[in-house]
């Protein structure tokens, strides 16, 4: 009864502590007023002239997106402010859906908004990339269902997943395009891959960790597209600190059921 | 009356709540969404591969000029013999799989090397323009990239020397594995509390 009552009792104590912590105004801010990331994704932004043209490449993952929607819905937000060309191209299926919904989203609650260009969705991976990559050059033509030119393309976005993400984007278009910057929006799990790319210079700007997104979405100037911008749709910072508490704590509990008892004193053999 | 959108939560929100119920150990409807999510995504694989790639890529350009896409009609030919694998002799099944496989590894070892290692060991070479904590940092980067590699040594004759580095390698990179699955856990958290967030938000309505 008490092992039932813990199995289906615990569960539900903690959907509804994250629940409330969801709800109750804690005070903590889980932005990073300081961050780095953000400072050179403006500076990257800052260099796009107005009616520039942006290439996203959108491919996250249903497992990780609601980690960077929001920054990533802030930073189309903005580019719609500033005017800027955007198009739209995913090479994974899940990545398809996301760009159709976020596409959609955009003409629903921005009608007034340049028109995101769908490039739709090209298949076979690497292979995909490198055609893009000789699209972007010049050196070849894309046989996109959106037919856009990307030789105009300043400025190059990774919207990444667990898969294909930045690091593709890097080994397999970087080296055919000439000083056009690329940046990428990933969720944290993707950060030991990126960060050296970014240390590297391969990639212009990196927002990977939830604090960098919130810091980003506080300085991020959306214009008159705010409703597009979803600033506050960042996950409670309480909320996190219970799971992560929850979490550890289950940890703590599990390490000591299974090592503890091997810890104890040894009993003495039976030596008659 | 409910619309569109609220429809859509609604469905959302009893998908949401059906797979939490799976937390509190209901397996049956569990498994039910479990088959319902499969049955869906395959639909969505389809229609996908039908309208954007099949349709678009290889048949409208076949019918509009059979003549000029040798290519395609050489393309189509080798997905038939793959598909056609089990009735076919090995050798023309091998084919299509060998020029597959082959172009798989040739894009990624070849996008590995001039995108990742180059510029990376160029990144982390000690130069004189780095201040010191960046030499510092890559060096020791580079060090334990090499012990790593070192640790994947197996069944080859090693010294004492080599025996240490490969041991200091499998332990860093099981540090590395562990950092990794904290991110990853991470990323699980903030899903698991946005969907808490999206049934108490958006479906009851409650601090909004």
């Amino acid at each position: 009864m008490s092992d039932r009552l813990t199995r289906i009792g615990a569960p539900i104590l903690l959907l509804v502590v994250l629940a409330a912590a969801g709800l109750v105004p804690s005070g903590l801010d889980i932005a990073d007023p300081g961050s780095k990331a953000v400072d050179e994704l403006r500076i990257v932004l800052a260099e796009l002239d107005d009616g520039a043209a942006v290439l996203v490449g959108f491919d996250p993952d249903v497992g990780t997106y609601a980690e960077i929607r929001p920054t990533v819905r802030m930073l189309l937000a903005e580019l719609a402010g500033r005017g800027i060309d955007v198009s739209i191209v995913s090479l994974t299926p899940d990545g398809r859906a996301l760009a159709l919904a976020e596409r959609q989203r955009a003409e629903r609650l921005a009608p007034d908004a340049q028109e995101i260009v769908d490039l739709g969705f090209i298949p076979g991976a690497e292979a995909a990339l490198v055609a893009l990559g000789g699209a972007i050059a010049g050196t070849s033509e894309l046989a996109s269902p959106g037919g856009a030119s990307l030789e105009a393309t300043d400025l190059i976005i990774v919207v990444g997943g667990n898969d294909l993400g930045p690091r593709s984007w890097v080994e397999q278009v970087q080296p055919r395009i000439d000083a056009i910057p690329v940046i990428a929006v990933t969720p944290i799990s993707l950060l030991p891959e990126v960060e050296p790319y970014r240390q590297s210079g391969q990639l212009a700007a990196v927002i990977a960790t939830p604090r960098d997104g919130a810091a980003y979405r506080l300085v991020a100037d959306p214009g008159p597209f705010a409703a597009l911008g979803d600033a506050d749709g960042g996950p409670p910072a309480l909320a996190i600190v219970v799971g992560l508490l929850a979490a550890i704590g289950w940890l703590g509990e599990t390490v000591v059921r299974r090592i503890g008892p091997s810890l104890g004193p040894r009993p003495e053999r039976d030596r008659s | 009356m409910v619309g569109a959108d609220g429809l859509a939560t609604l469905v959302a929100a009893i998908a949401t709540l059906v797979v939490l119920g799976g937390l509190l150990g209901e397996r049956r409807i569990f498994g039910w969404s479990q088959h319902l999510f499969a049955g869906l995504v395959t639909g969505y694989l389809a229609l996908l591969a039908i309208t954007e790639v099949i349709v678009p890529r290889v048949v409208a350009p076949l019918v509009d000029a059979p003549g000029d896409r040798i290519e395609l009609w050489l393309a189509a030919g080798l997905v038939l013999s793959a598909a056609g694998a089990p009735w076919l002799p090995r050798l023309v099944s091998a084919v299509p799989i060998s020029i597959a496989v082959g172009g798989l590894a040739a894009f990624a070892l070849g996008g590995a090397v001039i995108g990742t290692i180059l510029p990376q060991l160029t990144a982390t070479l000690v130069r004189s323009d780095l201040d010191v904590a960046t030499t510092v940092t890559t060096t020791g980067a580079a060090v334990v990239t090499c012990l790593v590699l070192i640790g994947f040594l197996h069944g080859a004759p090693r010294g004492r020397v080599v025996r240490g580095a490969a041991s200091l390698g499998r332990w860093l990179m099981l540090g590395g594995i562990g950092g990794w699955l904290g991110y990853l856990l991470f990323s699980r958290l903030v899903l698991l509390v946005d969907r808490v967030g999206f049934l108490v938000g958006d479906w009851l309505g409650l601090g909004r």
